[in-house]
């Protein structure tokens, strides 16, 4: 899977500006409902993914709209890389009848089948099971579809992930585990909670590969992701990737983090971030001119504006709606 | 006191190549036995204290608990180790830290438990103490892979002042690689490839590589080194390294096939190769690209760019199988008895 764009090559440009596009949608996306969420508009809990951004979008740049996902609570990057609308997504987080799942799901429900994503998950080591399921489905059919089920390093710790660990590499299935490890279940570390000191290599005890990889670097995860998925496609068989990544904020909006270092975020965002990354080293390599991304800042945040500005509006879900969406007629 | 220093990389073993090649999986539980077993080798001629860098959980925990357990039960005199106090960063800052506080506690010697990668960090910080490296995987050149045990024993001759000169410690030859103001260093390969990042930082895509240097060429080995082995073999005592351009087979003056890496055989064209003599500066051909050092991208670059690679003198390194033969020769451990309780 090479990296190898030039300056001639105006695809490879295009394909650089959109998944930087991406990456600040989901920046904006989460800052925005930062401070949103403090105003107490929004119902129930948030849990925002900035920081993260290069995980999701390099792992979805190698996924097909028929490939699938299985998400976390941490959800709404990989939705908005997964191809979900950011206005249909914000006006679900505010529980309106105009949200992607119709205000019945909020942040930690988020689902659209028609793109493949299969929901953010409130259950922490969820989404593993379900990818089985698509990698059994796709086998029996006879299709190249991949499931990619994202887990936190917490999640790394639950059954269901073990679990699914086992089988998918008993069945051989067309499966990538992408444990997206950002130093903290919730508010406890993982040094202290996680046994060894890479998740990855767990998937030796059960026959697969697993790779570490620098979850702040775009490229790095495009690689290696891209590997990963072009293996499982083409019948090679599951495997597992760590990305080491750290989050922005808390565990939940609220959260006060008084288990973080002082200043401990602020030097990881000054020497991290891998919009700041990403944007170095497109630039250096005079692939990307900063003007195009600094277009690309101006036109996000204005979505971000009509995606508020339109959530905030939007009717409130009434009484009769509960009687839809659900397995039976009434 | 005789000191000798450890710096066991926790995160190598771990990179893409576990996916595109059949590269092995080096367990961290083993590097802390490897550890163990270094200790018994080094208490068994004298040395008394061991530094170590700090390694993390499931190196550090398969190690101390080893000490916990055999220690006991066997009734052994192992030098006593103490793990260095520093603020860990889980990248190449951390074996460069460690490499200056070995020096400032007058370690003999330093062992080196990783790849070619962390061999490289280290040797360009510590000066001229002697390295002992050990690899910890099947995919380096520069490290070898022998049980650790014997290596603690000649490590530890080597640190006590038993041992000393040529061939048993030897000058390893270096490479320094400008590009602009970046100044790096290499110990096995420097080689051009065409990917525009760092990325994933793996080298094995032979069709992106262009120049190569090589500070030695050995057909045995994996990688750089073997194909330039199989075009005009250096040793790593010879007063040369090796230039060679690379390019698709089927363009080439020459075509060798070689393990590019473990589980990967592999066809790469060579057109041109020429020596490179000590304190020699050669120009690399200006590209787009990263450069590899001993066979990770490691800076990128842009057509723009000077860059310049000089064969120099570098590090130190203990000779295991030198040292050995020239105890057996001088029966320097005939007629002792291991002292499990002195020492020595």
């Amino acid at each position: 899977m090479a990296t190898q764009f030039t300056p001639s090559d105006e695809a490879g440009k295009d394909q650089l500006v959109e998944w930087y596009r991406t990456m600040r949608t989901i920046r904006e996306f989460e800052e925005r409902l930062h401070t949103e969420f403090a105003t107490g508009d929004i119902p129930g809990f948030v849990h925002l993914y900035a920081g993260e951004e290069a995980v999701a979008t390099g792992v979805m740049a190698h996924l097909d709209a028929d490939d699938y996902i299985a998400s976390t609570h941490r959800g709404h990057g990989h939705a908005i890389a997964k191809g979900c609308d950011v206005k249909g997504m914000m006006a679900e987080i505010y529980g309106k009848r105009a949200g992607i799942c119709h205000g019945k799901g909020g942040s930690m429900h988020i689902a659209d089948l028609d793109v493949g994503m299969l929901g953010a998950n409130g259950i922490v080591g969820g989404g593993p099971p379900l990818v089985c399921g698509v990698g059994l489905s796709a086998t029996v059919r006879g299709t190249r579809q991949v499931g990619v089920s994202f887990t936190g390093d917490g999640g790394s710790n639950q059954g269901t992930t073990l679990e699914s660990l086992n089988l998918a590499a008993a069945m051989h299935l067309p499966v990538v585990f992408v444990i997206e490890n950002n130093g903290y279940a919730e508010a406890t570390s993982t040094n202290f909670s996680t046994s060894g000191i890479d998740i990855a290599k767990r998937a030796d005890g059960f026959g697969m590969p697993g790779v570490v990889v620098d979850g702040h670097d775009f490229f790095a995860v495009y690689e290696v992701a891209g590997e990963a998925i072009a293996r499982a496609r083409d019948g090679g068989g599951p495997s597992l990737l760590e990305m080491k990544v750290n989050r922005y904020f808390g565990h939940f909006e609220g959260d006060q983090q008084t288990y973080r270092a002082p200043n401990e975020v602020e030097e990881i965002r000054s020497t991290k971030d891998c919009l700041m990354l990403y944007r170095r080293g497109v630039t250096a390599a005079g692939l990307v001119a900063d003007g195009d991304l600094d277009a690309v800042d101006t036109e996000v945040r204005a979505l971000i504006d009509e995606a508020v500005t339109e959530a905030k509006a939007a009717p409130e879900p009434q009484p009769d709606d509960l009687l839809t969406d659900v397995y039976v007629s009434y | 006191m005789v000191s000798v220093g450890v710096i066991a990389n926790p995160a190598s073993g771990r990179d893409i190549r576990r996916l595109v090649t059949g590269a092995s999986v080096f367990d961290n539980a083993e590097k802390g036995s490897m550890v163990f077993r270094l200790l018994t080798g080094l208490g068994a001629v004298g040395v008394e204290k061991v530094w170590m860098m700090p390694a993390g959980e499931g190196l550090s925990g398969s190690l101390t608990r080893r000490l916990r357990g055999d220690t006991a039960r066997r009734g052994m005199h192992l030098p006593a180790l103490e793990f260095l106090d520093m603020r860990m960063h889980g990248d190449a800052r951390d074996s460069t830290h460690a490499a200056g506080e070995l020096i400032d506690r007058g370690v003999g010697a330093i062992v080196v438990l990783g790849g070619d990668g962390t061999n490289r960090v280290v040797s360009r910080a510590c000066g001229d103490i002697p390295l002992c490296a050990l690899s910890t995987g099947t995919n380096n050149a520069f490290p070898h892979l022998r049980e650790a045990t014997v290596a603690g024993i000649a490590t530890g001759l080597v640190a006590t002042g038993r041992v000393v000169g040529a061939p048993m410690i030897r000058r390893h030859k270096r490479f320094d690689v400008r590009v602009g103001d970046h100044a790096d260093t290499a110990l096995v390969d420097v080689v051009a490839s065409a990917d525009r990042f760092v990325g994933a930082r793996a080298l094995w895509r032979v069709e992106d590589l262009g120049d190569a240097f090589v500070t030695f060429a050995n057909p045995a080995a994996v990688g750089m080194t073997a194909v330039a082995g199989h075009v005009h073999p250096v040793g790593r005592d010879d007063d040369h390294g090796l230039y060679l351009r690379l390019g698709p087979p089927s363009a080439a003056e020459t075509v060798v096939t070689v393990a590019i890496a473990p589980g990967m055989v592999t066809s790469v064209g060579v057109s041109g190769v020429r020596r490179i003599a000590f304190g020699e500066t050669v120009p690399m051909a200006s590209a787009d690209g990263c450069l590899a050092l001993d066979g990770e991208r490691e800076i990128e670059r842009r057509d723009t760019d000077d860059v310049t690679v000089t064969l120099v003198p570098g590090p130190l390194t203990i000779e295991v199988d030198a040292v050995m033969s020239h105890v057996a020769a001088n029966r320097m451990l005939r007629g002792t008895t291991v002292n499990h309780e002195g020492g020595k």
